[in-house]
């Protein structure tokens, strides 16, 4: 019965279509310095050497390219989907950690967790054009789908800084709880989420306003307030359910959006930290930083399908389909 | 007039960015024994080198984007006195209504201190571990320094762990080193350890004193134990114990395995950066010592930024709101019956970290933080 449901769940992952939407799974390794690619089943199919340091990861538009913030090599690599190799890097500052793509693809914003800055490499000059100053440790970095706004926090000064795309500015601070990670936007309420690692708590942000509508905390059967230290997070495309990651506490939660109500608590890894959907949403995957694996999530009956290992300390995972 | 002064205080409350000063003392030694450079004579680094007002300077810097946000200016005043000028450095800065104080001192000066302060500001004690001074219970004493209950305490932890429990401990004849003992004997009580026997380090050569100078002698005569502990603030003694022990035994405490609030290798939790910002300041690598500083500057600066109305500063800081981020991966508050702040405390050798106590399966009714140091139920004020 057992080996049915997880047939079942596997199945309804996507299939391969093309070169495009190849269905491949990449998980960046912060300590072995590598990208993992699995098939659409979960087998390893190719363990990519990258610069070192592999952490944040996003394709292009196009998924023809995966770009990998290296942070000890102050690069990003660019992979080639198609040939699954290196085939570019983009120089950076120091420790690049997490980055984000102008809607036209045409800047980076990446976060220098050494020397506190927000820079803006020029795409096609590979030059940083502009560098902006944050908060020591910026981490998370997320532009609005207009272009005209990126935010970025700092997880010592415990701010998101709200920064003006067109003019390179800091145009607003929001104060948030303690160790400030990453972001996600809801597609439909005009909301901006930011996970407060170490105070345990999501702030709702909105962005006309750029005031904190919400507080959310989360608290696992069997778990310490001090022990849910959430870091990644994920929504769906009708922005129903947003999927947060509770580090030590080891479970995901799975939340209403909207009323954000908890749905349920999802057991994972150890230290689970990023979190990204498949395209038709059946499917979480989950990186555990502490367990060096990933964990599989149905997303229709809430249970873990099954964690595949991944390389030294899993960082982020994305998912081309 | 009443009414004018009630009024402007609702102004100032209602306003988002507060144009705000705060001043933050800093008090240490001229010349403190505890950083003499010249100690060993040959020039072997057993004292921590370099100054602690590092750490403060570099949580000013860290947090300034914030502090500027909230319109909130931080001024520094370094203060160097000797010990006999301790006492009216404390009433100059309560004459000068600088509210928070941060204390590199040893514990008789913290205590001189904090009675001259009188609870009138709030001093944070960075680098003086005696329990002693947490059972004092002086008004407005704040620890970021741990106490020799902490340490003791994690020590025991990672023997627990390892079930090495049949103990050797040694410790010199310094006070310093009689009290970190008795809070390891306290310690082993309390989790069942079993010291098998405590006998006295000398640092002399003396053959009359060679049962206590002679290492062989020193570790043997016991048909067995699993571990020595050594106390040693000096380090001198130490240093040379390991590798000369008459039965082949690990050698932890003071050398060896060493537990401390901070170390350079720590490399999670957003301390590899901490480090990198302070050594590119310095130019040299942070010690315990620096973050308690650093630590203790950044809670301060944290409960002016996040404290919802001015003047519930101190309050906020004394909360469990507060949710310190010291880049060891949990949120640290402080203990409301004597100040300590709760911390993990890293067992860490020359050039590794071993383990973080609290160790995994050391349980707390409340928060595992309290699995180290004297926890609420067993304390009580002298």
């Amino acid at each position: 019965m057992k080996r049915f449901f997880l047939a079942a769940a596997l199945a309804a992952l996507p299939l391969a279509a093309s070169a495009k939407d190849t269905g491949l799974v990449f998980v960046s390794n912060e300590k072995s310095h590598d990208v993992w690619v699995y098939d659409n089943e979960f087998n390893v199919v190719k363990k990519i050497e990258t610069s070192r340091r592999p952490r944040d990861m996003k394709m292009n538009a196009a998924q023809t390219l995966l770009y990998v913030a290296c942070g000890d090599d102050d690069v990003i690599d660019v992979i080639d989907i198609e040939t699954l190799g290196v085939v570019d890097q983009i120089p950076t500052g120091p420790s690049p950690e997490v980055f984000a793509f102008s809607p036209d693809e045409s800047v980076i914003y990446v976060s220098n967790e050494e020397d506190s800055m927000l820079e803006v490499i020029d795409m096609e000059s590979r030059i940083a054009i502009h560098d902006v100053p944050t908060g020591a440790e910026p981490e998370g970095v997320i532009g609005t789908p207009d272009g005209t706004t990126v935010y970025v926090t700092s997880e010592v000064a415990d701010m998101v800084h709200v920064v003006d795309a067109g003019q390179g500015v800091v145009t607003d601070n929001i104060i948030v709880g303690t160790r400030p990670r990453r972001f996600v936007l809801t597609p439909d309420t005009n909301e901006l989420w930011v996970s407060a690692e170490l105070s345990s708590e999501i702030y709702v942000i909105d962005r006309d306003t750029n005031e904190i509508k919400d507080v959310l905390e989360f608290l696992p059967p069997g778990f310490r307030p001090e022990d849910v230290t959430p870091v990644g997070m994920a929504i769906t495309a009708d922005g129903s359910r947003g999927i947060i990651s509770l580090g030590r506490a080891n479970h995901i939660a799975v939340i209403d959006a909207h009323t954000k109500e908890v749905i349920d608590y999802v057991l994972v890894g150890s230290r689970a930290w990023s979190v990204a959907l498949t395209r038709d949403e059946s499917v979480a995957v989950v990186s555990n930083g502490l367990s060096d694996d990933i964990t599989l999530v149905d997303m229709n009956t809430l249970r873990p399908i099954r964690s595949v290992p991944a390389g030294r300390v899993p960082h982020t995972v994305v998912i081309d389909d | 007039m009443k009414q004018l002064i009630a009024l402007v205080a609702l102004v100032a409350f209602t306003l988002p960015a507060l144009a705000e000063d705060l001043t933050l003392g800093y008090i240490a030694l001229e010349s403190d024994p505890r950083y003499d450079e010249n100690f060993a004579y040959a020039r072997i680094a057993l004292r921590p080198q370099g100054d602690s007002f590092d750490g403060v300077k570099l949580a000013v810097e860290d947090m300034k984007i914030l502090t500027d946000a909230k319109g909130l200016t931080v001024s520094l005043d370094e203060m160097r006195v000797r010990p006999e000028t301790v006492a009216s450095a404390g009433e100059r800065l309560v004459a000068e209504g600088i509210g928070y104080v941060i204390a590199d001192l040893p514990a008789e000066s913290i205590a001189v201190l904090a009675d001259a302060v009188g609870g009138a500001a709030t001093i944070l004690n960075t680098t003086a571990p005696e329990d002693s001074l947490r059972r004092a219970c002086y008004r407005g004493l704040l620890h970021t320094a741990a106490s020799d209950r902490m340490i003791s305490d994690a020590l025991i932890q990672h023997l627990v762990r390892q079930e090495w429990t049949k103990v050797l401990l040694l410790h010199g004849k310094a006070e310093r080193d009689t009290a970190r003992a008795e809070s390891f004997a306290e310690a082993a009580k309390r989790m069942r350890v079993d010291i098998v026997d405590t006998r006295v380090f000398d640092l002399s050569t003396n053959p009359a004193l060679r049962e206590e100078n002679n290492i062989m002698l020193l570790t043997g005569g016991i048909r067995d134990y699993d571990v020595i502990v050594i106390a040693d603030e000096y380090g001198e003694y130490s240093r040379y114990v390991p590798f000369q022990t008459a039965l082949p035994r690990p050698v932890v405490g003071a050398t060896g395995l060493v537990p401390a609030e901070w170390h350079w290798a720590l490399e999670r939790y957003g301390a590899p950066q901490v480090n990198s910002r302070f050594e590119a300041e310095t130019g040299r690598r942070m010690g315990w010592q620096d973050w308690s500083t650093w630590v203790a500057a950044r809670a301060v600066l944290t409960a002016f930024a996040k404290a919802r109305a001015p003047g519930t500063e101190g309050d906020f800081l004394r909360s469990e709101r507060l949710k310190l981020d010291g880049s060891k991966g949990v949120p640290m508050t402080f203990r409301p019956w004597n100040g300590q702040l709760r911390m993990p405390i890293l067992l860490a050798t020359h050039n590794a970290i071993v383990d973080i106590a609290p160790i995994e399966g050391f349980m707390h009714q409340l928060n595992t933080l309290d699995t180290l140091g004297q926890d609420e139920a067993e304390f009580a004020c002298d």
